[in-house]
């Protein structure tokens, strides 16, 4: 009984852990954090338009990819 | 004020009469009000409201055509094309003034068709562009931003800064992986260590065991990748170096620990392996972040030069660009223009400053027949002149090409850590062995032996070495920092303690520059504020040197002088009132019908009221604060102080005496200097080179450390290794000793980890080292060297 709790619960906290760390890594590959002050003001500017924008933004990318023939 | 109106788009305010007014909005010019309404238009305008009071630079309309962005030949140069096939450019936007600004830029551009991505980068205002090249073109994105009210040009982004990034990005990836994992694993061992003192079962012991396995696992082949990708180029050039230790000590740990778990006794070192590659990862960075990027250096050295000159063809003054420029044609400079050619000068006359390639701040007089030099400024002439080379052939370029090759052939000394490691490293590696033989033979079981082998690399634990010089040159760093002396590289701090040659320049380094009012002769009373309205809006050296003089007077004001001419290398002429006032040199007033005899070193400067000289000032150019304590100091030292400098050599020889330095050179152009530096390197000596002007940057970029002035010239700022933020010769003093003291302590904090290691090494060889001491000892180790380089900080700012 006492195995098994302390194997869960190591289990889960190092489960949940590495799922934050997976967040962090995915952010910093993705270059949120190259460069400071925009990252700082970030917050300022995030609102619905913007996140509609980057939406539309990927959708206008992969449209591109598919119709897109380099000379 | 009170009438004065913010304009509705860059918000510089204005007179209201100045003003364009447009419904309830003002504008300061027709480009305000163009972007401003295309704002509107795009639905943009939230801008504003973003933006705040920040004011913006109005934007100019006028701008090289961009339909030459679509020629190939530019194509090939700055466009690449990505891994799905678009094309992409890097922008250097200029105007970027907010954070507001990043975000309508990126917002225009998103909005515009078939441009896949913007983003740029608000610290150093650089854009990455990706677009469907069949949609849009380059010139119509470019067209877009200018539109905008900023304008963009492209930057070849060298593939140095893509991999510094890259690079510094990797170990930001695998350090994180490597804290998280130590972090939890750290925890997990309190239970082990708890357990270990009073009592466990077997049963929880493994679980924590398989806990610790896990974590560990990813540190050991993810973080620690670097060290195998090290130990493996080491092992292909023959080299024993620290990654082969620590790559063969973690994966061994970790292989015997594995082996432990599985076999269910004995203590598991899991958090050993973790806590070797998270320290020593660590250190490995702090070396990466600190070393200097050298990347953007060029890209601003092709800023400077406009691409396009003036020339006159078939009685039309055309625009030509630089390299179509032939030997022979008429090239037209105007006033507060570059000269991008050399050639002699076949119409008109005027001054030109030619500091980049003396250094001297005084401007030269020239005019037809003369020749003039690519690199130079004019002041005030409007020349005409025969080319005499092409561009890739010319002063400019030529400097251009061996900066190139100075960057190249700076030499690289050898860092003491490196040297030591890969002795320490061997041996470590060979006692490990030797003891396991030992133990074997003597009638011991395989894993007995085992145990104590591996017990002996963890006890070497390179924490300790790895760290020693990282944490030693950081706290150098700082305490330069703190001190206003920016070393760029650590590496820097060891080769500058090495130094023996110091080679000074003269203006701007041991001199202030600028020639001062040192004496003061006044024959007859008169008015001081004539003069200074007189001296006040010329920009030549000695007029700035009084005004500054004058300045310091109460009662100066400012008259309204009429007849104001500007005498080129003579001094100024104008009328006050109705007489007639000249002020100048001797040339000026003899010519002038004026006799005067004054017999001096110095630069006079004649102050004359109707046809009588009335005041006479005397200007040099003085000594920095304790240039001479500098000089002898430094010799005491055993360094070799040497001045070169581009000015004459009665100048030269009166700085060195009155500073107290033996050996100078005078009449140096830039590469005299650097061919200097080449002779003292083929002599092995090490050598520092202290300037401020574009002059020294062929000099700066070849010697072993280049210092600048930090009101030096960008280019120098950029080439140097160290910056003297506050321009001044004790700061300089400061680097030494503050270079020799972390070379000190780098010494010191090897020593405290080698003794560490000699005593307890054999510990480990006799088989003393029980698991809790190993781990114990081997953050003590690291601590001691941590706890010595903060103690060195301690003693410096208490001084």
């Amino acid at each position: 009984m006492d195995d098994w709790v302390i194997s869960m619960m190591l289990g889960v906290s190092i489960f949940l852990g590495a799922i934050a760390l997976f967040a962090f890594l995915w952010a910093i590959k993705n270059g949120q954090f190259d460069d400071e002050e925009k990252f700082l003001n970030a917050s300022k500017f995030d609102g619905v338009d913007e996140l509609n924008d980057a939406v539309n933004q990927e959708r206008k990318k992969e449209e591109l990819k598919k119709s897109y023939r380099p000379e | 004020m009170s009438n004065d109106i913010a304009c509705s788009h860059c918000h510089l305010e204005f007179n209201e009469s100045v003003l364009i007014k447009d419904g309830e909005h003002y504008f300061c010019c027709n480009g305000c009000k163009g972007v401003f309404h295309l704002l509107s238009d795009e639905g943009l305008d939230s801008f504003y409201d973003k933006a705040g009071k920040t004011t913006l630079t109005p934007p100019t309309m006028q701008y090289e055509d961009s339909a030459n962005f679509n020629a190939p030949a530019f194509y090939d140069k700055f466009v690449k094309i990505n891994s799905d096939g678009f094309s992409q450019v890097s922008l250097i936007i200029e105007g970027i003034h907010c954070s507001a600004c990043v975000w309508l830029n990126e917002k225009a551009l998103h909005k515009m068709e078939g441009v896949i991505e913007a983003s740029i980068n608000f610290t150093n205002n650089k854009a990455t562009i990706v677009w469907a090249d069949d949609v849009v073109k380059l010139s119509e994105i470019i067209d877009m931003i200018r539109a905008i009210g900023y304008n963009a040009f492209p930057y070849d982004s060298s593939i140095q800064e893509v991999q510094a990034n890259a690079k510094r990005k990797e170990y930001y990836l695998r350090m994180a992986v490597a804290i998280f994992a130590s972090m939890n694993i750290m925890w997990i061992a309190v239970a082990q260590y708890a357990g270990y003192f009073s009592g466990i079962t077997q049963e929880i012991k493994t679980i924590l065991n398989i806990a610790e396995g896990i974590l560990a696992t990813p540190v050991l082949f993810y973080s620690g990748w670097i060290f195998f990708r090290g130990a493996y180029y080491g092992i292909k050039n023959k080299v024993v170096n620290m990654d082969i230790l620590v790559a063969t000590g973690a994966s061994l740990t970790y292989l015997y620990s594995i082996y432990i778990t599985v076999l269910e006794q004995g203590e598991a070192y899991f958090d050993s392996v973790s806590m070797i590659i998270t320290f020593v990862l660590i250190g490995k960075f702090l070396e990466v972040l600190s070393k200097k990027n050298a990347a953007d250096t060029l890209d601003i050295m092709g800023k400077n030069i406009p691409s396009e000159v003036n020339i006159v063809k078939d009685g039309k003054i055309i625009s030509c660009k630089l390299g179509d420029v032939a030997i022979g044609d008429i090239v037209v400079v105007s006033s507060g223009e570059k000269v991008l050619l050399d050639g002699e000068i076949v119409k008109g006359s005027g001054s030109f400053d030619e500091s980049n390639l003396t250094g001297e701040s005084e401007p030269i007089y020239k005019t037809i027949d003369d020749a003039v030099v690519s690199g130079t400024t004019s002041i005030d002439a409007d020349i005409h002149f025969r080319a005499s080379k092409d561009f890739e052939h010319s002063t400019l370029s030529s400097l251009v090409s061996l900066l190139e090759s100075a960057i190249n052939k700076k030499p690289k000394i050898e860092q003491i850590a490196n040297k030591l490691s890969e002795y320490f490293s061997s041996v470590i590696l060979a006692l490990s062995f030797i003891t396991f033989i030992v133990w074997w033979i003597w009638p011991h079981s395989f894993e007995v032996a085992f145990m104590v082998g591996i017990s002996v690399i963890i006890i070497a634990c390179p924490c300790a070495l790895a760290l020693a010089t990282p944490v030693a040159t950081l706290v150098g760093l700082s305490l330069g920092a703190s001190r206003g002396v920016l070393f760029k590289e650590a590496a820097q701090l060891e080769t500058m303690a090495k130094v023996d040659t110091l080679i000074l320049d003269k203006t701007g380094t041991i001199t202030v520059g600028k020639p001062e009012v040192i004496k003061e002769k006044i024959y007859k009373e008169f008015d001081k504020s004539i003069l200074y309205s007189l001296v006040k809006s010329s920009k030549h050296p000695v007029a700035c040197g009084i005004t500054e003089y004058l300045k310091k007077e109460i009662d100066i004001g400012e008259y309204i002088l009429d007849e104001y001419i500007q005498v080129p290398a003579c001094g100024i002429s104008a009328a006050y009132k109705q007489s007639k006032i000249l002020g100048g040199n001797l040339k000026l007033i003899n010519d002038n019908g004026i006799d005067f005899d004054f017999e001096s070193d110095n630069t006079i400067f004649y102050f004359t009221i109707d046809g009588e000289v009335v005041a006479i000032y005397e200007l040099s150019d003085k000594l920095k604060s304790n240039a001479k304590n500098l000089v002898s100091n430094l010799s005491n030292k055993g360094i070799d102080v040497v001045m070169l400098t581009g000015d004459h050599e009665k100048t030269a020889k009166k700085v060195a005496s009155e500073v107290g330095i033996k050996e100078y050179l005078s009449e140096q152009t830039p590469e005299n200097k650097s061919t200097y530096i080449e002779k003292l390197h083929k002599d092995g000596k090490t050598v520092v080179m202290v300037g401020d002007g574009v002059n020294d940057i062929l000099a700066l970029a070849l010697a072993d450390i280049g210092i600048v002035m930090g009101s030096g010239s960008d280019i120098a700022v950029d080439i140097s290794d160290v910056v003297l933020l506050d321009d001044s010769l004790s700061s300089l003093e400061d680097a030494f000793k503050i270079s020799r003291t972390t070379y000190g302590l780098i010494k010191q904090n090897l020593g405290i980890s080698l003794v560490y290691n000699a005593i307890t090494i054999p510990l480990a060889m006799a088989g003393y080292v029980i698991p809790l001491v190993a781990a114990i000892s081997m953050s003590v180790s690291s601590l001691l060297v941590v706890g010595n380089s903060m103690r060195i900080r301690l003693k410096w700012n208490k001084n």
